[in-house]
């Protein structure tokens, strides 16, 4: 995603120096005009495509059920930069009084923006830790959208025909063990190798393979992360065996190697045994293969080599943030729909199942959760098993753009794990002390 | 010259101009192809010709809309140069002077000058004037593409001689009606490669408009076109469809143009 | 019409104020910024040459300059080649002629990027497909190393603007007066002394035009970068233009940015201006 990204950023931040000056006169009074009388409009910026038609319905039966209220949905399209797009709106003064905001990085920039949510229903429900990276000074400023996570999924069948027990693989000698055995039998099995490597997208290795690794150094809190001024790589011995791992056990060049290719063309086409992905493939897989996504996978921890206290890294992908700059009406009706959305049956009911989303709040009915990977994640995440996801934390660009761009450096051989390494803390402490 | 066909010239032309339409090919028949089937052949021609993934391109890209921003925006600003730089070459080429050859030599200067060397100064300009939206856009385009044109103009001006517009005048029309009625008209040729350049390169011009076009439902084509090339994943099937789509108009107007468009850049390339 | 006639500056006003608020201001501004530490928020105290200082040492800035000259040197010289081999054939007594020029030109309509996302297709999924159908293995994973991508973004670029060069070299050769060609013919012994002795020597204006286009649009190469290779594998085939642009938006440099864009406009403007002035020089000498 990141590849084409940000372009629209030079808007962004130059323009809120600029045009914010000439843009809050104008502009502001407009939206108040129409918004002021009777009718209170909520307008809604937001990111995710996935669920984009079935938001919008939610959010048509929420005005049928609240006259006088009026839900307006803006969806960014795929493929652009969120970020962007949001400081572009407020710079041209057409400011959504609900938009989304991703971690600490976000927090800090939109800090002025941010209405305090800590009275909110679905505050008080939402599950615990998944509001650590919006809490500031003891104030709530972000509602969770949902829970994610990742881990390594494997499909069901292969590894039983090639006579391996995933439930068996705990550690590094018991994943290499099996890693070996499926691929002494991947002619049999039919596999074009056992795993596929993403190698061309930065954000599986440069931020979910190495959170995985770096979150026991930042005691799995994003918090942490943030605020860390360096770098260590405790894990780091361990990160490389797994990266090499998947590297040498997977469909060539992994540089060439794309989500769709790993997810819809290779997974989904059973021509590998296990791939480093979240419950995210969901809908990629029953795409090609419904059967697949419903019944025929799983999802194990990545081991991390002497750590072991692993588990799922699970997280709150992005935030819900209502706009502290709206008059106040639109701030108690965007306050009201979020906490309908969440806490009442019918929202509940449509989270569970029209969104699929794993919910990060309490009361709900997870037995509704259907897909496998969701409920492994989610079963996870009740019993404690989880890590954090700290990659929210990581400095802007570190993970994809440094980390990212040098682990391809590694896979092709042009730089050592060291230079790889070395580079990364350097450039974290740099970012830092800035 | 040679009178004689040359057979063995022609083999050989035809066989490039085949390899030259080889990716259009292959466009083409996959966008017709499932997105399994591209998994697995993407050279053979499709199992069935289902026209899914067009539809689905054609609501994601919301081609109707997308397509008319992009006429409006090309058109007027392609309208607005035409009659802002015939005009300024036409005050360049009639008053010689020291303040004309300097103006015209700023003009050519700007030239040089890389539309990334601006742009980050030219968004911050235009957003401390609310501009950063089609009027603003239009005005940048008529910025950076005037000065080629002025350039075009001026040399097709210096062919045209000064006793007609005395004639005119003495008749009693204005510099206005002079221009507008006796010059313009004569500028036809190269007015026509002046569009036909600046409609080729304002068209498919992606950078300057993702800087500048934020609101949803105004994109043009190109802008659109990341659609496909999402977050996650790229989506070869819908992409494919949605390539072709966006050619279509492109091939439409060439079918209908050709000559006067390879004539316009050749014209607008050797003067 | 002269310069104090009100009329002589109502013409020129339009293009005149363009020019100065598109152009000339914010490249008067851009300069100033590139003396700054100004991050898009606050505009930062002047630091003076610390950006130019920064950016001799910066890799990635040099590296992409570097990708860039080699890609457009190469570039240059096959976009020639072939522009003026299309020209021959099309020029010479075949039938095909005119649909021939048409569909050469064709790839020039179409934007850059639309173009790069065709050829990432081909790249990716075509090669890889023929390479597992022929067992070929030199045709996996295209676009995944730095040479790849490099000769993609060269076989993209020639297969885009041979046509457009073809236009041009066919204009001159059109030109050419018969008288010339055909006392050509009687005298020449073969093809390619007719084509070294008279053809070459005339359309050698045509080198400076098609020169100073090729290499102007290969040198500030953006839309077909991004679609096609992003910048990827690890920002190795991003060129200048590609990482002037990320400098500023996904590091918020932009006074920093903004010294790499002074010192591309540099090279630009020396290259182009070196390149016209030899041009012109051996187009007198010959």
């Amino acid at each position: 995603m990141k590849d084409y990204g940000l372009r629209k950023g030079l808007l962004v931040s130059m323009m809120l120096s600029a045009g914010a000056l000439a843009a809050c006169g104008a502009e502001e009074e407009t939206t108040a005009a129409t918004a002021g009388e009777d009718e209170v409009t909520v307008d809604v910026f937001q990111f995710k495509v996935e669920f984009k038609e079935q938001f919008e319905t939610l959010a048509a039966q929420y005005e049928e059920e609240n006259p006088g209220v009026n839900i307006e949905v803006t969806t960014v399209g795929g493929g652009e930069d969120y970020g962007a797009a949001l400081r572009s709106r407020f710079a041209s003064g057409d400011e959504p009084s609900i938009f989304n905001i991703g971690g600490p990085q976000d927090v800090a920039d939109w800090k002025a923006n941010l209405t305090d949510l800590t009275d909110t229903e679905a505050a008080n429900a939402a599950l615990d830790g998944t509001l650590e990276g919006v809490t500031v000074e003891s104030e709530v400023l972000g509602l969770p959208y949902n829970q994610e996570g990742y881990g390594f999924i494997y499909n069901t069948r292969i590894l039983e025909e090639a006579g391996v027990d995933p439930a068996s693989i705990t550690d590094l000698a018991s994943l290499e063990a099996a890693v070996e055995k499926i691929d002494s039998q991947k002619e049999d099995l039919g596999l074009d190798a056992v795993f596929a490597l993403p190698g061309k997208e930065t954000w599986v290795t440069g931020l979910h393979l190495s959170n995985t690794f770096l979150a026991p150094e930042f005691d799995n809190n994003v918090l942490t992360a943030f605020d860390a001024p360096e770098v260590t790589f405790e894990y780091g011995e361990a990160f490389k065996k797994i990266l090499d791992l998947q590297n040498e056990y997977s469909v060539q060049p992994t540089l060439s190697l794309d989500y769709s290719m790993q997810v819809e063309e290779l997974f989904s086409m059973e021509r590998v045994a296990i791939i480093q992905q979240g419950n995210w493939v969901y809908g990629s897989i029953a795409g090609i293969d419904q059967e697949l996504a419903d019944s025929g996978i799983g999802m194990i921890p990545i081991p991390v080599d002497g750590y072991d206290e692993g588990g799922l890294p699970v997280g709150v992908p992005m935030y819900w943030a209502v706009n502290s700059e709206e008059n106040p009406e639109v701030v108690e009706a965007s306050k009201a729909f979020l906490d309908w959305m969440y806490t009442s049956e019918a929202g509940k009911t449509a989270v569970l199942e029209d969104f699929k989303f794993i919910p990060a709040y309490e009361g709900y009915d997870t037995s509704k959760i259907s897909d496998p990977m969701s409920k492994a994640i989610y079963d996870a995440a009740e019993a404690g098993e989880t890590i954090g996801w700290v990659f929210m934390g990581y400095p802007t660009g570190w993970g994809q753009d440094q980390l990212g761009a040098d682990i391809q450096k590694y896979l092709s051989g042009e730089a050592n794990w060291e230079e790889v390494t070395e580079s990364a803390k350097t450039a974290w402490s740099t970012d830092r002390s800035n | 010259m040679q009178k004689k066909w040359n057979i063995r010239t022609e083999v050989l032309g035809v066989l490039l101009g085949i390899l030259w339409l080889t990716p259009f090919y292959l466009m083409f028949v996959n966008s017709f192809k499932t997105k399994k089937e591209i998994f697995t052949d993407t050279t053979s021609l499709p199992e069935g010709w289902n026209i899914a993934n067009y539809t689905e391109a054609f609501r994601e890209l919301d081609f109707l809309q997308t397509l008319a921003n992009s006429l409006l925006i090309t058109v007027a600003s392609v309208t607005l140069i035409i009659i802002c730089s015939s005009m300024a070459a036409y005050s360049l080429s009639r008053a010689k002077s020291k303040i004309s050859t300097v103006l015209f030599l700023a003009f050519v200067a700007a030239m040089l000058i890389p539309f990334q060397s601006v742009m980050i100064p030219l968004v911050t300009v235009f957003g401390n004037f609310e501009m950063l939206n089609r009027p603003g856009l239009v005005f940048m385009y008529l910025g950076f593409g005037a000065s080629l044109s002025i350039f075009l103009y001026h040399g097709a001006l210096n062919n045209i001689s000064r006793s007609l517009d005395e004639a005119a005048t003495v008749d009693g029309a204005n510099r206005f009606q002079v221009f507008w009625f006796i010059i313009f008209p004569m500028l036809k040729p190269i007015t026509v490669t002046v569009a036909i350049l600046n409609i080729i390169w304002i068209w498919n011009d992606y950078l300057l408009p993702s800087l500048v076009i934020n609101s949803p439902g105004s994109e043009t084509l190109p802008l659109k076109m990341f659609f496909f090339f999402g977050e996650y994943t790229t989506q070869w099937h819908l992409a494919l469809a949605g390539l072709a789509l966006a050619i279509l108009p492109v091939i439409i107007f060439y079918f209908f143009a050709q000559s006067a468009i390879i004539k316009g850049v050749s014209d607008g390339a050797v003067k | 019409m002269r310069t104090r006639d009100l009329s002589y500056w109502l013409f020129l006003a339009p293009v005149l104020l363009a020019l100065t608020l598109v152009v000339i201001i914010p490249m008067l501004l851009g300069v100033y910024y590139s003396f700054t530490s100004w991050n898009g928020i606050v505009t930062g105290g002047f630091v003076g040459l610390q950006n130019y200082i920064d950016l001799l040492k910066d890799e990635r800035f040099l590296a992409s300059l570097w990708f860039t000259t080699k890609f457009s040197v190469v570039s240059v010289i096959l976009i020639n080649f072939i522009g003026l081999s299309l020209a021959l054939i099309v020029t010479s007594r075949i039938k095909s002629s005119k649909l021939l020029r048409t569909t050469f030109f064709m790839p020039n309509l179409i934007g850059g990027l639309i173009l790069g996302f065709i050829w990432q297709f081909i790249f990716v999924k075509v090669f890889a497909n023929i390479g597992q159908l022929m067992g070929i293995e030199s045709l996996q994973g295209w676009l995944a190393t730095t040479e790849t991508g490099f000769w993609g973004l060269v076989i993209l670029m020639s297969w885009q603007m041979a046509g457009y060069i073809m236009v041009i070299y066919i204009a001159y050769l059109e030109g050419l007066p018969q008288e010339v060609l055909e006392a050509a013919q009687l005298d020449c012994r073969n093809e390619y002394q007719r084509f070294r002795y008279v053809v070459f020597p005339l359309v050698a204006p045509a080198f400076t035009v098609s020169m100073f286009l090729t290499l102007s649009n290969t040198f500030k190469l953006y839309d077909q970068n991004l679609s096609l290779t992003a910048g990827g594998p690890y920002n190795s085939t991003e060129m200048v233009a590609m990482e002037i642009f990320k400098t500023a938006f996904t590091q918020n440099a932009f006074a920093y940015a903004q010294a790499k864009a002074v010192v591309f406009f540099v090279i630009v403007a020396l290259v182009a201006l070196v390149q016209v002035y030899i041009n012109k020089r051996r187009e007198v000498e010959m």
